[in-house]
């Protein structure tokens, strides 16, 4: 056997580690959800009883609203994306290609809301959708998170517009196009890469949020919020948490499986020019 | 058709002043050429036509009216641009056809439309591809063709074939020469290559820094340049400019080439020069040849001998620069033969080709 290069075996071992810290907790997870409670508080690793029951699945499907706060989910996370793709790209255009007066001045109040913590917006909102009506409505959580997003979604998609072939946008201009049509038709068919960032993120962030929903929100909760409900004051029910916490993350873990071509996609589809 | 006027044109970007106060009367169905060193405010100049750049003063009137306020697409312009500019996201037959669809007219009438330039540009077979699946050549055609579909009145091209190698760049020069005598349309184009302009142009305009040096047609700039700039810049191998002063020899004025031999002035030039005059006697590589090797000459041929300093044969002919005093001068060498460096040979100046330009105003003393 002549080996004319043999990879060294530690990264391997370091890759297989790491990746074994990472897939542990969700291994606990549904491990802790197929056994009975009472065989895994003390510990789900350990296996001296071993009693595979769907149980806690049937509980959680029975006793809670899961389909509808799914649906709520789906719902408050699928609009605030959307919202975002769609508005996040417009901004940017403005700040990228438009002049007018005050144009630095705007883009850093904005960028700056970065730092703005959500906490301190939580009693005027509350004051506010009270006295609109908009408690317990959907769009309570839906425009603050649109609103929020602004900040790194503008600011995301702008950086990518920079570097957005000028030529397209006088090309456009002499086909007879103003800046809505430019925009339209010529801007955003080539830029999915940014708009597909900036939706995988704002899905994430609004479907794993907790505090707004539950706050502003009272019947049409969704899953994480439902999620707390589970836990009881006396009951820890772990088995059931568990369950609801695997439904909880598959949405995303699918839509990001879904999506992550776009953000390998990257700069290859830009404009005619050659390489 | 429409011919286009530009009127004290200014264009100024914060303080500093890119464009000074441009004049140029383009005739309706004229091809013009701004050629001129990058930086120069030739493209500035066109993104102005074209609507592209705002203008800070004076006038562009395109047919007879003022269109500096007017929006690109109200000015009856279509333009070609240098990176081709086509969309990505759209195939070549929506590419040629988007600035008809914008403009609201009927489908059956775009399809005729993009069917006949695809035609003239040989694109049929094209049509379904997207931009990133075409070649070079083949995206400039493209341009070219989303650039007739409309019928504009004026066209401009903004260095279109910079981008290809030499070989497309030869053919896309005459097919878009070709495409003129067709259209019979105005064209402003744009180009940094002297060769593209004066193949090209009915009339070249020469730029620099913000100002227009010439305006003429090829031959007139190559055969009289009004300064030292355009002398250099148009015309390849570029004009040798000796450095020297205008001596008094005998009756008649001479040419002392700084550290160099004396030169007979041209005799059109004799009346218009002083003694004492600080002057540079330009020579064309053609006008310069070792006797014997020349072309048959005209006129008043002046004899000397120098020595060849470096060679580089090009097949057909071949270049000798040669030390006139402080300067370099390029000599061609027709039906060449073998020609050593250091070796002193006999060279032959046709003076009527020759030409004098004042070195402090560096204007040409024929004006």
């Amino acid at each position: 056997m002549n080996d004319i290069y043999k990879p060294p075996l530690w990264p391997m071992l370091l890759i297989g580690v790491v990746s074994l810290i990472w897939v542990l907790p969700l291994i606990g997870i549904i491990m802790t959800s197929i056994r009975p409670e009472g065989e895994t508080l003390k510990g789900w690793w350990n296996i001296e009883e071993f009693t595979l029951t769907l149980e806690a699945w049937r509980e959680v499907w029975v006793n809670y609203p899961l389909w509808d706060a799914l649906w709520n989910s789906i719902k408050i996370a699928g609009l605030s994306s959307l919202g975002s793709i769609l508005l996040a790209p417009m901004g940017a255009y403005a700040f990228a290609f438009l002049n007018f007066p005050g144009k630095k001045v705007t883009f850093l109040l904005l960028v700056n809301a970065f730092v703005i913590p959500n906490q301190i917006l939580i009693i005027p909102l509350f004051t506010l959708w009270r006295n609109v009506g908009l408690i317990d409505n959907i769009f309570s959580v839906i425009i603050p998170f649109v609103a929020l997003s602004m900040a790194w979604a503008v600011f995301l998609v702008r950086n990518y517009l920079v570097d957005f072939p000028r030529s397209l946008i006088d090309a456009a201009h002499i086909d007879g196009c103003g800046h809505v049509r430019t925009f339209w038709s010529v801007v955003l068919p080539n830029a999915l890469t940014p708009m597909a960032a900036v939706g995988i993120l704002q899905f994430m962030w609004t479907w794993n949020s907790l505090m707004l929903p539950m706050l502003f929100l009272r019947e049409n909760i969704p899953l994480p919020v439902l999620l707390t409900k589970i836990k009881g004051t006396y009951e820890p029910n772990w088995d059931q948490v568990a369950v609801a916490t695997i439904i909880t993350s598959v949405i995303p873990l699918l839509i990001f499986l879904y999506f992550q071509k776009y953000f390998a996609a990257g700069a290859s589809n830009q404009s005619g020019q050659k390489g | 058709m429409a011919s286009i006027a530009l009127n004290n044109l200014v264009k100024e970007f914060g303080e500093t002043r890119v464009l000074h106060s441009i004049d140029l009367d383009i005739k309706d169905g004229e091809f013009v050429v701004f050629v001129g060193p990058s930086g120069c405010g030739k493209s500035t100049t066109l993104r102005m036509v074209a609507g592209l750049e705002s203008v800070s003063s004076g006038e562009i009137r395109i047919g007879d009216r003022e269109v500096s306020g007017l929006a690109p697409k109200d000015r009856g312009i279509s333009m070609v641009f240098q990176d081709y500019a086509l969309y990505p996201h759209m195939t070549v037959r929506k590419n040629l056809g988007f600035g008809l669809k914008v403009s609201g007219t009927p489908a059956a009438e775009i399809t005729q439309k993009v069917d006949e330039a695809a035609k003239m540009l040989g694109l049929e077979q094209l049509l379904d591809r997207k931009p990133k699946q075409l070649s070079g050549g083949q995206r400039q055609r493209v341009a070219m063709g989303r650039a007739i579909v409309r019928s504009p009145e004026v066209y401009l091209f903004d260095e279109p074939l910079s981008n290809l190698d030499a070989k497309l760049r030869t053919q896309m020069r005459s097919e878009i020469k070709r495409l003129h005598k067709k259209v019979r349309n105005t064209i402003i184009y744009v180009t940094h290559d002297q060769i593209e302009a004066m193949t090209m142009a009915d009339r070249i305009v020469v730029m620099r820094g913000g100002h227009i040096e010439q305006v003429g047609t090829p031959s007139e700039l190559f055969k009289s340049p009004a300064n030292v700039f355009v002398a250099t810049f148009i015309g390849s191998p570029p004009m040798a400019m000796v450095d020297g002063e205008i001596v008094k020899d005998g009756a008649s004025p001479m040419f002392q080439a700084a550290n160099g031999p004396l030169l007979p002035i041209p005799a059109r030039l004799r009346d218009k020069v002083k003694v004492g005059q600080k002057v540079f006697y330009g020579i064309r590589s053609d006008s310069f040849s070792p006797v014997g090797h020349s072309l048959p000459r005209a006129g008043e041929v002046h004899q000397m001998s120098c020595t060849v300093d470096h060679v580089e044969p090009l097949g057909a002919e071949t270049l000798i620069s040669v030390a006139l005093g402080n300067s370099t001068v390029l000599s061609k060498m027709f039906n060449p033969t073998e020609v050593d460096v250091d070796e002193t040979r006999a060279f032959e100046l046709e003076l009527d080709a020759c030409y004098l330009f004042d070195k402090g105003t560096e204007q040409s003393l024929d004006l």
